[in-house]
């Protein structure tokens, strides 16, 4: 399996914020989603990706290029969607088209106009009328009419309301059908990435804490309940972090398979959400993995 | 490349079309002023305003994100202003020439010639400064050049003749020439440093 996009080292320090020692790899021919609270580096890492930002250290490679050299044929391949608008406020969709088109060599116009007609996208009125829904969606018509292999999307679906947000995952597994390209967005809206990811990769105050497939993460990752009696030294160091009440406990862990064989009946367990491992990993006490 | 340039004017389509009558109000209603000062306003119009707006919107993000070099990217705009600059001289040219405003060929050369100048210092000011900042700057460095320039420009056309005459050694054309030397040389010497800045710029 290839790797599109590989993070080696990757370090970035900012005015009030790092990165340290990133190693990312984003799989062709997936969905990769990005997790990670507010202000955990998701956006940073997404701007390195796209040469916005250049790392202090380490390599990144993407589609096996680096950006020293080859600038021009990474973008040439690559489509981005931002967390808010980037296009000239005051310009119609038409006269993005005439700016952005003639930019990439693999343009095609007729792709273009079918999603503004799927996407019901007006040529004719100034982007700053959009909402926030129609943006991306221009976003992402936009991405889909040069033929880009990698999709980069930073909080594609925060600000949408519900119906536009389903809509747009609709939309983003109908893209991924035909398996050329790849998928990577981040969110802090796990529950989308539950309906379409099929990895995930998690970074927290900097640091990427995971990359799994989705089953992996479902299989490794529990809530475990039960009383405080069966909490000792040893039991404590399975846990990434421990809730106590009055009424017992309740944990994630990162081994199953490992408390199912120490405490067994004992403890009662249930599939850990990914809103569930941002949350009890945001609070632990030791990094893990 | 040309696709940036060409880019500045869809973005200030409607911009453009208030060049013309900008013009025309000062050929015909304005008597005392210099024309080399009509052809600097109108060169100086649209490289500037391009500025402004792609300072002003996330911008930088989209040229970085589509498949442009930063190094093209400055080279547009450097590249660009000069195309700009000569079509908007024409422009006041011909407007100047349809109201029988007089001017001379070295009234334009000495627009040029400080047109080349006011770039080379604000381009790379612009792109040191942030975004927030260039509107106030352009706004402050637009009116002290309006009051400041005229005076100058007359001083320059009542006495270049004179100071012409204190460099005997020289003749009135390689003063020109050497003017034109030096705002080429800043001008690239500019391109150069806005390009260091533009490298090291963070988004």
């Amino acid at each position: 399996m290839n790797n599109i996009v590989e993070f080696k080292g990757v370090t970035k320090h900012l005015k009030d914020f790092s990165i340290k020692d990133i190693n990312l790899q984003i799989k062709q021919g997936y969905v990769t989603g990005f997790i990670g609270a507010n202000g955990a580096g998701k956006s940073t890492t997404m701007k390195l990706m796209m040469n916005l930002l250049k790392a202090d250290e380490g390599d990144i490679n993407v589609f096996g290029m680096d950006y020293a050299s080859n600038e021009k044929e990474i973008k040439e391949r690559m489509g981005f969607v931002y967390d808010s608008n980037v296009f000239y406020e005051s310009l119609n969709l038409k006269d993005i088209r005439r700016i952005v088109a003639p930019a990439y060599k693999n343009w095609d116009d007729k792709q273009f106009y079918d999603y503004i007609k799927k996407f019901e996208l007006p040529l004719n009125k100034g982007i700053k009328t959009f909402s926030k829904g129609m943006q991306m969606k221009a976003s992402l018509a936009i991405a889909l009419s040069h033929e880009a292999e990698f999709i980069m999307m930073d909080e594609p679906t925060a600000g949408l309301d519900p119906v536009f947000r389903r809509e747009l995952l609709d939309i983003l597994q109908e893209i991924m059908k035909d398996g050329r390209r790849t998928l990577f967005f981040s969110t802090h809206i796990t529950s989308d990435l539950e309906r379409i990811a099929d990895y995930i990769t998690f970074i927290q105050k900097g640091k990427i804490l995971f990359t799994d497939s989705m089953e992996d993460v479902q299989d490794r990752y529990a809530l475990v309940k039960g009383n405080m009696d069966v909490i000792n030294r040893d039991i404590e160091k399975m846990f990434i972090k421990i809730e106590r009440s009055s009424y017992g406990f309740t944990a994630l862990t990162n081994d199953v398979a490992g408390i199912k064989a120490v405490l067994g009946n004992r403890v009662s367990m249930e599939p850990a959400t990914l809103e569930d491992i941002m949350f009890y990993a945001k609070g632990a006490e030791r990094q893990y993995v | 490349m040309f696709n940036l340039i060409k880019k500045d004017f869809f973005i200030q389509k409607t911009q453009i079309g208030l060049l013309v009558p900008i013009i025309m109000i000062f050929a015909i209603f304005i008597e005392n002023i210099h024309p080399a000062f009509i052809f600097l306003i109108a060169s100086v119009f649209i490289p500037l305003n391009a500025y402004i707006f792609d300072q002003q919107s996330k911008s930088n993000i989209l040229l970085n994100s589509l498949p442009y070099t930063r190094k093209e990217i400055v080279a547009a705009r450097y590249i660009g202003a000069i195309v700009y600059m000569i079509l908007s001289i024409a422009l006041a040219g011909v407007i100047l020439y349809v109201f029988q405003f007089d001017y001379t060929m070295s009234d334009v050369a000495i627009a040029a010639g400080l047109f080349c100048l006011i770039a080379a210092f604000a381009f790379p000011l612009f792109y040191f400064l942030k975004a927030e900042y260039i509107f106030i700057a352009a706004f402050i460095g637009f009116i002290v050049s309006t009051i400041i320039l005229p005076p100058v420009f007359r001083f320059l056309a009542a006495h270049l003749t004179t100071i012409t005459d204190f460099i005997t050694s020289l003749s009135i054309a390689t003063l020109y020439l050497s003017g034109a030397a030096i705002a080429i040389g800043l001008y690239l010497i500019s391109w150069v440093v806005s390009q260091l800045i533009y490298q090291r710029k963070v988004f």
